[in-house]
């Protein structure tokens, strides 16, 4: 059978990618494409009228002060939480995998997060620290404590504790498969040439995990940037805006301030930064991929 | 063991092939109910954007519509903000007949879809009713006013004697009556909250509200002519603000301030007053509510054709949807049920009784419940209330609140906040 | 000997070490499940007052679950979620499968990398920037929406590029291309050797997308309720959202309700746990 003809490819195509490929593009190219056309309206999200502007939204965009530091408060979160969460998750993985006792139990439990979310979990951590907190570093201090949400700082350092929190269960799944995926039999070889432990993990164990690591880096800089659940039930961008991240602003701006075109163009541009930092991410990881 | 995976995978995949065709044809049944209960019994679709009211409006008022009227009633509601929601329902072509909305959305919204329903009863009936371009769009659905909540039974235990909110028209008669709450032992009577609706939106925006000619103060504003921090009223406001502020049970801990934990403080008597508005109530009653609730005006240092009134009016606003997605039929039953809800005697209990909310319409004689809500029903009827400026830009709220917040926080002072409010609307020129 | 000994003792104290570690991760991330549990037996306003307390001021109460099975009709939304989760998880793993097979085995494919690189740069978009132009182009000119299959086909429509991009790690790191070739040379079609041997050895990762996707599709909110707007279609989240509102949460409700629709995908996980370790020691790879 000759492969390399174009109906061969193209039936191959079709057979196997052809399902997803109709989906994917049905609900995410189209209505992408259609968004785009959106960013050159004046749209205001409701009229029947969408005047066309041209890229005076653009100009807009660049203009709008409030965004590129809202952006740009995305990108120092969006660093500190990937680092965090994926840190904390390959640790957990390696822990529920080393055969320690009931760790089946210990997997149940740190992947508990993922259930609880929105409002509720907004709801828990703001009594955690505004008034768990408060009452314990005011014990500890004898003076009066104030709540971490309600400084600029710890506001931003509240989002990231709460979202390493919340995915780091979520990437443990991803690192627990890269684990088990990697084979008993290597690293007792690993063991049995004379590699230590440690020595085993840093030359067989990751490097055999290095899909796990692109996915989970990947993932987790794509939930950052737009992250929005989290923001919204936890600081609602208090105190005074200075924790407002990048999808709030847009979603204040094309909805609540009536801009839909200004908000579609600067989601737009959110979207560009992300895709070429994630892209950037994984061709870099891809290429030193070992195969199996 | 490869084999009995690929059996598995085989049982699997009939499995799927199999939900899947019951999915079809379950998908198939649920577009037949759907278009039989659509084409026969046409089913009013009311959109509801006030949730303490949602579970009554869909058991009580839609029933009670159905047996009186004969016409099917189904209430939605979304968590997801109005704007965005309406803006997908919109965007779908599957639009509600009768639109829950606030009023500055009525100048988007229904400017574009809203009916005309000027020669309608119910308008002669409310003095809150809205009209975008010469035409009635906008259906009020309660009145809502701002200003000081007060406890008056952790008044008058802490201080033995009987409390008379009329007594305090100025700020140094409240300052006066806070100084003597704390020697008797109540610490902090009073609270701010932080949100930036309450602090943009209803507290400062009282400066721009509360004088003669607010559009050309407004465009004064704009073109940066007027000087905020010289203006007597924002002055007295903001010396009001910082007497709450300095009695409040937040006091060091302003950025903490929960909206929640300040009405539990003031429904079960721990603190007397708040500033804030008769929606308070909602949540006040579900603490152990000490009784004897009400509003005040905001006291202040200055005495103008203002003092002793609420600001407040119409809250929320129905109106018809009037765009090609309802049919003319749909929107005559649309106004059909705008003109129960105004009229007959089962709407006027569920608005007063029911939810405790205060009617618009003159006809309604049926008390509130609310204690709140009848305390600005008393202002509304003797004409006491100072309208809600409509004019505020969507932003607003929200810039402004971030402002106050630092103010409230100690991050800037007066003329730093003064000089912001200048700059936010030099920029909407 | 005493070296023995000794790596034994160190070895012993390893593990306490690493137990320690395991119990204060553990508490410090089901401390907030546990807060749930306490409060989802008092009443709203005990809640408010203290949500560390064991038993608030009014006492112990049940009635939040009734409550909030009333208010949402729980069982005909919890039917509704199931049938959406399991249809549109089940469907998302067999494309999403399907396509990164036929990518990574044909990397060099224009249209197979292109693809790939779409799909990856589309796991970027905030859901927000889409929500209204896809009921423009399903409600507004297909007139689709409101049927359960339409939010199945988007579910996984939504979902497939990242289940792709998770497959194709797997498929080009674990999958041995030689026993795809073998299989080829004993006269398996490509289709055949994807089913016969390919897709049974990707099962770690179709438990670990089957995990992700139910616990997407089951808890989303956006999405569903944009496309059934038919009270009898509703789905678990969309029921919940009367509890929410601007000025003020049911949260009694609100955490009854989260108890109650969170049991299904804490068994699925619980379940599914067996078969990412299963997935490893059936040793086909070693083959």
């Amino acid at each position: 059978m000759n492969r390399n003809t174009f109906s061969y490819k193209l039936r191959q195509i079709l057979m196997f990618a052809g399902p997803g490929t109709i989906l994917f593009f049905a609900v995410v190219v189209v209505p992408f494409i259609y968004g785009l056309y959106l960013t050159f309206t004046s749209w205001d999200g409701v009229s029947a009228h969408k005047p066309f502007v041209g890229f005076a939204n653009y100009a807009a965009a660049f203009s709008d002060g409030a965004y590129w530091v809202a952006l740009g408060r995305t990108a120092i979160y969006s660093i500190f939480a990937v680092v965090f969460i994926n840190i904390l998750a390959f640790a957990l993985a390696y822990l529920v995998t080393s055969g320690v006792k009931g760790q089946n139990f210990f997997r149940a439990g740190f992947f508990v997060p993922n259930l609880i979310g929105g409002i509720v979990l907004g709801y828990i951590w703001k009594f955690v620290f505004n008034r768990a907190y408060v009452a314990i570093a005011s014990a500890i201090t004898g003076g009066m404590a104030i709540s971490p949400l309600s400084t600029t700082g710890g506001a931003m350092f509240c989002l990231i504790f709460v979202s390493v929190w919340q995915y780091a269960g979520y990437m443990m799944l991803i690192y627990v498969a890269g684990f088990m995926s990697v084979s008993d039999s290597l690293k007792e070889a690993a063991m049995i040439d004379g590699c230590t432990p440690s020595q085993a993990m840093r030359n067989v164990t990751i490097p055999l995990m290095r899909s796990s690591f692109v996915q989970c880096i990947f993932l987790s800089i794509t939930r950052c940037f737009v992250v929005y659940d989290v923001n919204l039930s936890l600081t609602k961008g208090e105190p005074f805006n200075t924790s407002v991240l990048a999808a709030m602003h847009v979603y204040n701006q094309a909805f609540t301030y009536k801009n839909y075109g200004l908000g579609q163009a600067e989601a737009l541009i959110l979207f560009i930064v992300c895709a070429a930092v994630g892209i950037t991410q994984v061709m870099i990881g891809k290429k030193g991929e070992v195969e199996a | 063991m490869k084999k009995s995976t690929v059996k598995k995978l085989l049982v699997a995949m009939l499995s799927f092939a199999m939900i899947f065709a019951m999915a079809a044809c379950g998908g198939g049944s649920s577009e037949g109910e759907e278009a039989s209960s659509e084409g026969a019994a046409g089913a009013l679709k009311i959109f509801n954007s006030k949730m303490e009211i949602q579970d009554v409006f869909e058991s009580d008022l839609a029933s009670a519509y159905e047996a009186e009227a004969g016409v099917p009633v189904e209430v939605y509601y979304s968590s997801d903000t109005v704007a965005a929601h309406l803006s997908t329902k919109y965007a779908s072509k599957d639009p509600y007949a009768v639109n829950m909305v606030d009023e500055k959305d009525l100048y988007s919204l229904a400017k574009e879809y809203g009916a005309d329903m000027s020669d309608m009863d119910w308008v002669k009936d409310t003095n809150y009713a809205v009209s975008v371009d010469g035409k009635v769009v906008g259906y009020p659905v309660c009145v809502e006013a701002r200003g000081i909540i007060y406890n008056a039974t952790a008044i008058e235990n802490t201080l033995g004697e009987k409390f008379d909110p009329a007594s305090i028209k100025t700020l140094d008669d409240f300052k006066a009556l806070l100084d003597k709450l704390v020697a008797a032992g109540m610490e902090t009577p009073t609270s701010v909250m932080k949100e930036d609706w309450s602090l943009g939106a209803h507290y400062l925006a009282q400066f721009i509200e509360e004088r003669e000619d607010v559009d050309g103060y407004v465009a004064s504003l704009k073109a940066g002519e007027a000087k905020v921090i010289e203006d007597p009223k924002f002055n007295a406001l903001m010396d009001t603000f910082d007497v709450l502020k300095d009695y409040s049970m937040w006091k060091g801990q302003e950025g903490s301030a929960e909206r929640e934990l300040s009405e539990q403080a003031l429904a079960e008597g721990k603190i007397a007053f708040m500033f804030g508005g008769n929606w308070d109530f909602a949540m006040m009653k579900d603490f152990d509510y000490t009784g004897g609730a009400g509003m005040m005006p905001v006291p202040q240092n200055l005495e103008d054709d203002y003092t002793g009134k609420l600001v407040g009016g119409g809250s929320k606003y129905f109106y018809v949807d009037a765009s090609e997605g309802t049919s003319a039929e749909t929107q005559q039953a649309a106004k059909d049920f705008l003109a129960w809800f105004a009229s007959s005697d089962t709407a006027h209990k569920f608005v007063s009784e029911t939810c405790g909310m205060v009617s618009p319409f003159g006809s309604n004689t049926v008390t509130c419940t609310d204690d709140l809500g009848a305390s600005v029903k008393g202002f509304a009827d003797a004409d006491m209330l100072i309208p809600n400026y409509p004019g505020f830009p969507d932003d607003h709220y929200s810039v402004i609140g971030a402002e106050m917040q630092k103010y409230l926080a100690g991050q800037c002072t007066r003329e730093e906040l003064a000089t912001a409010i200048e700059n936010y609307w030099k920029a909407q020129a | 000997m005493t070296q023995n000994e000794k790596a034994a003792k160190a070895k012993k104290r390893n593990h306490a070490i690493m137990i320690i570690i395991l119990i204060l991760l553990f508490i410090l991330f089901i401390m907030p499940f546990i807060l749930v549990i306490i409060n989802v037996f008092k009443t709203k306003a005990d809640i408010v007052t203290d949500p560390l307390a064991l038993v608030g001021a009014h006492g112990f109460t049940m009635q939040n679950f009734p409550d909030a099975m009333a208010k949402m009709n729980f069982f005909n939304v919890f039917k509704n979620s199931l049938i959406i989760t399991i249809l549109s998880t089940v469907l998302t793993i067999f494309v999403s499968a399907m396509a990164s097979f036929v990518i990574v085995r044909n990397g060099k494919w224009k249209f197979c990398s292109g693809l790939f690189a779409l799909m990856v740069a589309s796991m970027v978009i905030p859901f927000q920037v889409l929500m209204v132009p896809l009921v423009s182009v399903y409600g507004g000119i297909f007139g689709v929406l409101n049927h359960r299959i339409t939010l199945i086909l988007m579910h996984t429509g939504f979902s497939v590029s990242m289940a792709t991009f998770m497959f194709h790690g797997a498929i080009h790191t674990n999958i041995p291309l030689e026993l795809e070739e073998a299989a080829l040379i004993d006269g398996c079609s490509r289709w055949q050797t994807f089913w016969k041997v390919v897709f049974p050895l990707l099962k770690p990762t179709i438990a670990t997308v089957a995990i992700i996707d139910a616990m997407a599709f089951w808890n989303d909110y956006l999405l569903p309720s944009l496309v059934l707007t038919d009270k009898a279609l509703y789905t678990i989240p969309i029921a919940t959202q009367a509890f929410y509102g601007t000025y003020s949460t049911d949260i009694g409700l609100v955490m009854a309700a989260l108890l109650l629709a969170m049991l299904p995908i804490l068994i699925l996980y619980l379940f599914l746990q067996k078969y990412i370790v299963a997935g490893v020691t059936s040793g086909a790879v070693k083959g």
